[in-house]
């Protein structure tokens, strides 16, 4: 299955109300309200791009190990993700 | 986590073609551990505390306060997770970047249930490892 519609499945059956995650439309409501402000707010837009210089990093890895993105770069291209946290 | 799941899933080919991949998140080392240990994956998961390099990206936004106090009901504490008393977060987002430093490939989505395929991903790097691809690209950019 593709990505995108795994996303869609988990998103449905989250929004459905039912179990497992048995979530309040409430507080469904709440967090479609967040994702329209953010929208709404252009910061999307004005993120870094395509054609743009991407910012050089020294950041921990898990082990507590120093990872340059200077040395990465310097192997071959070098794919990033940016995710909010394991919850 | 499904994103990291099936970026996971390309990762041997992201490698054989001579790609780097990370994983940053404002998530404290443990965590991240712990992610990386669930969900089997491969690459570096990166800890960007106080998100300086999400904010060098322009993708930092704090959470407004009905959502701070929902994840709090839900159990999530973000300042304990990331040490981030504002309750920041960085948007969704995934890059190529170039060995000459430029961002090839960018997708920022406010909605983090919309993301680009995996797949999607391996073809700008393919394309920029073939061989004269990339000296077309860079004059075009130039």
């Amino acid at each position: 299955m593709s990505l995108q519609r795994e996303l869609d499945a988990f998103k449905a059956a989250f929004e459905s109300g039912g179990p497992p995650y048995n979530v309040s439309r409430e507080r469904i409501e709440i967090m479609h309200r967040a994702t329209e402000e953010l929208r709404r707010s252009g910061l999307a837009e004005r993120a870094l791009k395509v054609g743009d210089l991407a910012p050089t990093f020294e950041l921990d890895n898990q082990d507590g190990q120093l990872v340059r993105s200077v040395d990465l770069l310097a192997e071959g291209p070098l794919v990033i993700t940016f995710f909010r946290g394991h919850w | 986590m499904m994103e990291l799941e099936a970026l996971q899933a390309v990762w041997p080919q992201l490698r054989a073609l001579g790609a780097s991949l990370i994983a940053i998140s404002p998530q404290l080392g443990q965590y991240g551990r712990a992610a990386r240990r669930r969900a089997k994956l491969e690459f570096d998961v990166l800890t960007d505390v106080h998100l300086r390099v999400a904010e060098a990206f322009g993708l930092a936004f704090t959470l407004p306060p009905d959502l701070k106090q929902l994840y709090a009901a839900f159990g999530n504490t973000l300042d304990k997770f990331h040490d981030e008393p504002d309750f920041r977060l960085p948007m969704p987002a995934r890059y190529v970047v170039g060995q000459d430093g430029r961002i090839r490939a960018a997708d920022v989505n406010p909605d983090y249930t919309s993301r680009p395929e995996p797949e999607d991903t391996v073809a700008v790097v393919r394309q920029l490892q073939t061989p004269g691809s990339k000296a077309t690209r860079s004059k075009a950019t130039s």
